[in-house]
């Protein structure tokens, strides 16, 4: 089973966000870049999936030089190979996807496997894009997959607000993988250093002639307003409590 | 000159991290509840767990040759590794290594001490110190007299780390008074069935060294590791991989105190704000951070010069010197900044201020180091502005 596995690399989440002065966008120096955590549990269950039925499964990731970076990491967890789109320009959802898509399509499948959502913009349109833009059926929020190699089907549990949805589908398809799935194996240390030797195929994005007119301009990137000063109610248990649900209903206004 | 890592080197070090943060640091507040009740730190078992599943990862003998099934790392990425094992107090370490002077054994030698070594069958322990021998380590009074086929070893050790446990010891003794200390002491391989007791000694930190007694000890010739009468070198060729590992894990463990004190100082207010904003906290941080750092670039070239093949005594002392002080000074201002709440055994900071105290003691005191790197300055072993 081949199976593709789309990567972002995103600022970890640890990381403290600057916002650049033009308000386009944020500082990258000083950030440490990390794989999309959401990635990560696709990657894992791309790699079990292939080691239970055999196969192969690349990486397929989008972005300026230092995704180089991300994609190393995702060779030592152990995927096969990578496709980097090579580009310095901010790229819209519709427009990655469309590369993206582009790029899976010319490499052939049977499974593209990603995160649910990236961390950095929370968007969660990627991954539904790519299959819209291949024609393909999809599964969003996967919890647990499995695969019916002889009927050619796939099997997956999706999260719902209280609920579990158990879909069912013919693939080639795209999963996309919600925290729970698995848990991300460590890179071992022999695959650390067999990341290196691993092909690594370049696509410069300018070279895939897409029509990438953006869907979504960004007008301007602001921090959330400072959290104001919290009001302590002191006194006795019965007062403080009326007095809570004053301030709730009148100032808050939750109420 | 390049300063950065190689995409690998950051790999590994990145998934030490990881993997101390998920699987070591969480037991942490276990280490000190054992602690404070008089049990080890983590049991034998914990220990063997961990390692295993490092070991299922491929972190098994990071310096050990690859002919003795180990990742031979070298010795810049093992420095890089023992800064994240410091940054816990947890006494964790990858297994499948062992000590540098067991290499130097007779085949026969290897496999009945150097392999069960690193496989974790065997303990080991290195006795040089006596209570007369320390610093003047060359001054030691342990012998050992040929009988027939068997040496016959009568003293007394002391401070000798993992001597409760170990089950085998590398044991320097005088073997010819006259040859003085370079040519008349030698280094035994001495099994804990052959006779030697040991008796823990209490110290300020959470863990007891031992002091070994010897009393008509019988040890076959094959035992003697080295030739006879080398038995400093090889016991300064120990001591010597030790002290810029020392420094690595000082740099480890300073970084987490300092992060911790960071982040005590930005939430701590007194007086109406924040402890951040007081240039007398500023400062502590300041320094700490610029000592930090300091180490990190001696310990590092300490190491690098060790994978270069080139003589790294002189880089490793420094290393030991300024990074035991260094240690010392984080975890005083680190401790200061937490006021009260520092000096609690609620907090860790207290069992670190204890524990690195030692650094500056053994594996050559603060004067020895001292010592040694005006020795070589003063006798031109090393000039000065050299590199
Ligand atoms: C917890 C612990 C674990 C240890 N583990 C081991 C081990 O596994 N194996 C082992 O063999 N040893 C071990 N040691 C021993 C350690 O290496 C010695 O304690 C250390 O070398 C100092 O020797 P000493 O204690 O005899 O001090 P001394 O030599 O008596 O020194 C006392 C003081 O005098 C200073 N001094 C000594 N000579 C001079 C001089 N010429 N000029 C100026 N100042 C001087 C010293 O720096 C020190 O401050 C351990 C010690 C401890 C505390």
């Amino acid at each position: 089973m081949k199976i593709l596995v789309t990567v972002k690399q995103v600022p970890d989440t640890a990381t403290k966000i600057q916002i650049r002065a033009d308000g386009q966008g944020i500082q990258e120096d000083g950030i440490k870049w990390v794989i999309n955590p959401y990635d990560e549990f696709a990657i894992e269950e791309a790699l079990r999936i292939k080691e239970k039925q055999g196969g192969e499964v690349v990486i397929v990731a989008l972005g300026p030089s230092r995704v180089e970076e991300a994609v190393r990491q995702s060779l030592a967890m152990g995927a096969d190979r990578a496709v980097v789109i090579s580009t310095d320009a901010a790229v819209d959802p519709a427009a990655a996807a469309t590369a993206l898509a582009a790029v899976c399509g010319e490499e052939g499948f049977d499974l593209i496997l990603t995160g649910k959502q990236a961390v950095d913009d929370d968007s969660a349109q990627v991954g539904p894009m790519i299959a819209a833009n291949l024609g393909l059926p999809q599964v969003t929020v996967v919890l647990k997959l499995e695969v019916d190699e002889a009927g050619h089907r796939l099997r997956a549990e999706r999260e719902l607000e209280g609920a579990t949805e158990i879909v069912e589908l013919p693939y080639p398809a795209v999963v996309t993988a919600q925290r729970g799935l698995n848990e991300p194996r460590y890179p071992t240390l022999p695959n650390i250093m067999k990341a290196k030797k691993k092909e690594v195929r370049r696509v410069s994005m300018d070279s895939l002639s897409l029509a990438l007119d953006p869907r979504v301009t960004v007008n301007r990137l602001f921090a959330p307003p400072e959290r104001p000063e919290p009001t302590i109610l002191s006194g006795e248990p019965e007062e403080t409590a009326k007095e809570l649900v004053r301030l709730l209903h009148s100032e808050a206004k939750v109420l | 000159m390049d300063f950065s890592l190689s995409s690998e080197e950051r790999m590994i070090r990145d998934t030490v991290r990881q993997f101390i943060a998920n699987e070591v640091m969480p037991l942490e507040p276990e280490v000190l509840k054992n602690e404070r009740n008089g049990r080890p730190a983590i049991s034998d078992d914990t220990l063997k767990r961990l390692q295993e599943k490092a070991k299922s990862l491929g972190f098994w003998g990071i310096n050990t040759p690859k002919q003795y099934g180990g990742a031979e790392l070298g010795w810049l990425m093992t420095a890089l590794i023992y800064v994240e094992l410091g940054r816990t107090y947890v006494p964790f370490m990858f297994g499948g290594s062992a000590d540098n002077i067991l290499y130097e054994g007779t085949k026969e030698q290897q496999e009945r001490y150097l392999l069960p070594t690193i496989a974790g069958d065997r303990r080991s322990c290195f006795a040089l110190t006596e209570p007369g021998a320390g610093s003047d380590a060359g001054n030691i009074r342990t012998s050992a007299v040929k009988e027939g086929k068997h040496w016959v070893i009568n003293g007394e050790k002391i401070f000798i780390t993992n001597g409760n446990e170990a089950d085998f010891c590398m044991v320097l003794a005088v073997t010819d008074r006259s040859k003085g200390p370079h040519q008349g002491i030698s280094c035994f391989l001495v099994d804990r069935d052959m006779g030697w007791r040991s008796t823990p000694i209490q110290t300020m930190g959470e863990w007891s060294p031992a002091s070994l007694v010897f009393d008509n000890v019988r040890v076959p010739e094959e035992n003697l590791l080295g030739e006879e009468g080398r038995g400093l070198a090889l016991g300064m060729r120990w001591i010597g991989n030790a002290r810029w590992a020392i420094a690595a894990r000082a740099v480890g463990a300073a970084e987490r105190l300092l992060e911790m004190a960071i982040q005590q100082a930005n939430t701590r207010v007194t007086f109406g704000q924040p402890l951040a904003d007081r240039q007398a906290i500023q400062w502590m941080i300041a320094d700490s951070a610029v000592e930090i750092e300091a180490t990190k670039w001696m310990t590092y070239r300490a190491a690098w010069m060790l994978d270069q093949g080139m003589d790294n005594r002189h880089m490793a002392s420094m290393s030991k010197l300024y990074g035991a002080d260094m240690a010392n000074r984080v975890v005083d201002r680190v401790l200061q900044i937490h006021g009260g709440m520092g000096y609690t055994k609620d907090l860790p900071i207290e069992r670190w201020y204890r524990d690195m105290r030692l650094f500056r003691i053994f594996d050559g005191t603060d004067e020895i180091q001292r010592y040694i790197i005006a020795r070589n300055l003063l006798k031109g072993h090393v000039k000065v502005g050299q590199d």
